[in-house]
């Protein structure tokens, strides 16, 4: 959530085409497409770029459409930055009378590093309190979805997922786990191919009071 | 830039420069030119290819300054990937991305950098009244999908069965890191491997088995997030024998 006031406040939505408005910003998308395929070729063209920077032969017939396929996968990675929370939840919300924990576990995510651009990838496990409120199952997965396909820090990550569900939900408490590895780190630099990164954010009772935090940790190690 | 550039595309520069090395360009698995022979135009490269391996011996074409200076460049194309994303490349956490991003990509292209006889092996090929199968199993991989320039990772093992010659066990690893770190198909890799062991020592025989997870089937495209490809090449009596074929299957699953 950080991240996206400091765009907001530095005026620079549009790098983000972040649409707040789910109606009102069908004209800017319909007014961008051009643009989005302008930047697909942009992208293109620096992959062909960075191809025949690596002493790579970009006329092989192995790499003849990398540069296209490489700008699209990426696109995809970052697909996140166009979605909002707003978009999935709206309709999943239902009014229920339950108040004790729901947890959806394991849940897969892959992000990209935005230090290396390489990808992380490992679970989320998300808790909450439902205050006469509750959510859709799928739509945690969504907004996990939402967040990860962008340039992330995992601390950001778990951070924007719990903030999401707190603002959408209104519940009494909120709690997210990841555990992911970085290909960063597996990869190249220190290359410790086990190392696993555990981040979690705790709000509302899962950060007051310890027993509801235990309860929650104990079933997601199940 | 000229002089490395030359080196990279070794295509009609093969004339000028005298070379009368077949593959002064990239390795793509197939003989690309005659030595002394006119430029091909690409469609009739690609219709011609020659089902020969590279081999083992060829030079690699980059060397650490070529490195240095197509940093700029590189770091200029991925600047411009970010903002083609819709990202800010000017905030803090993404100040110094692409200069980290095109050196983390030159490193998981190393294997461009790197010539076997002269790194490797040279020194660590010893005679030994050994005939019996030598695996080195489990060895961690990581490669780059050429097609989505997204990872590729996994496990390859490696049985030979020596001819009065063994190899260092560590130099198989080296090998394999070799041939990994580029842009890869996996077939491709692993008969580049097995080629390589072959040429080098003259084994009685040489089996390689990968099996990795491909980054662009599982966090895009079909998202199988447990699918695994396994690919094998099995050389001289790996192939000829089925017994000695299945023990080298039965050990490298034990």
């Amino acid at each position: 959530m950080e991240y996206q006031q400091d765009v907001e406040i530095n005026g620079e939505d549009e790098y983000l085409n972040i649409c707040k408005h789910n109606g009102l910003c069908k004209k800017e998308k319909d007014s961008k497409d051009d643009t989005d395929s302008n930047k697909l070729s942009h992208i293109e063209k620096a992959y062909t770029t960075i191809l025949g920077e690596l002493g790579e032969d970009v006329d092989r017939e192995g790499l003849l459409r990398t540069p296209l396929r490489a700008a699209k996968a990426m696109q995809f990675f970052t697909k996140g930055y166009k979605e909002t929370t707003q978009d999935i939840l709206n309709d999943a919300i239902f009014d229920e009378n339950h108040d004790e924990m729901v947890i959806v576990k394991d849940i897969e995510l892959f992000s990209l590093c935005e230090h290396h651009l390489v990808p992380f990838f490992g679970k989320a496990h998300i808790a909450y309190l439902p205050n006469k409120k509750v959510v859709g199952l799928s739509k945690l997965a969504r907004i996990v979805e939402i967040f990860s396909r962008r340039l992330q820090v995992q601390e950001r990550l778990t951070k924007q997922i719990a903030s999401a569900i707190s603002e959408s939900l209104e519940p009494a408490g909120v709690a997210v786990v990841i555990e992911a590895a970085h290909m960063c780190m597996v990869m190249r630099g220190v290359q410790k191919m086990n190392a696993s990164t555990v981040t979690s954010v705790m709000l509302g009772t899962f950060q007051d009071n310890p027993t509801t935090r235990k309860e929650f940790l104990a079933l997601i190690k199940t | 830039m000229e002089h490395s550039k030359q080196k990279q595309y070794g295509s009609s520069e093969n004339k000028e420069t005298g070379h009368s090395s077949v593959l002064n360009g990239h390795f793509d698995g197939t003989v690309k030119r005659p030595a002394a022979g006119p430029s091909l135009p690409p469609a009739a490269e690609s219709g011609s290819q020659r089902p020969v391996m590279e081999s083992w011996r060829e030079e690699r074409t980059r060397s650490v300054e070529d490195n240095e200076m197509s940093l700029p460049s590189l770091a200029a194309a991925y600047t411009t990937i970010l903002r083609g994303l819709g990202e800010d490349p000017q905030r803090q956490g993404l100040l110094k991305t692409p200069w980290r991003a095109a050196t983390a990509m030159q490193f998981f292209t190393k294997g461009y950098q790197e010539k076997i006889i002269a790194d490797v092996l040279n020194d660590a090929i010893f005679d030994e009244d050994h005939d019996e199968m030598v695996i080195v199993k489990d060895i961690d991989m990581f490669s780059m999908c050429e097609h989505h320039l997204v990872p590729i990772f996994g496990r390859v093992h490696i049985g030979y069965l020596p001819n009065k010659r063994v190899l260092g066990l560590s130099k198989l690893a080296r090998i394999v890191e070799i041939y990994s770190r580029r842009l890869q198909v996996q077939e491709r890799l692993t008969k580049q491997i097995a080629v390589a062991i072959t040429e080098a020592l003259q084994p009685t025989g040489v089996g390689v088995v990968i099996e990795a997870t491909h980054m662009c089937m599982v966090m895009r495209g079909v998202q199988k997030m447990n699918s695994k490809t396994v690919t094998s090449t099995m050389l001289g009596v790996f192939r000829e024998d089925p017994k000695t074929r299945d023990e080298f299957l039965t050990l490298i699953r034990s």
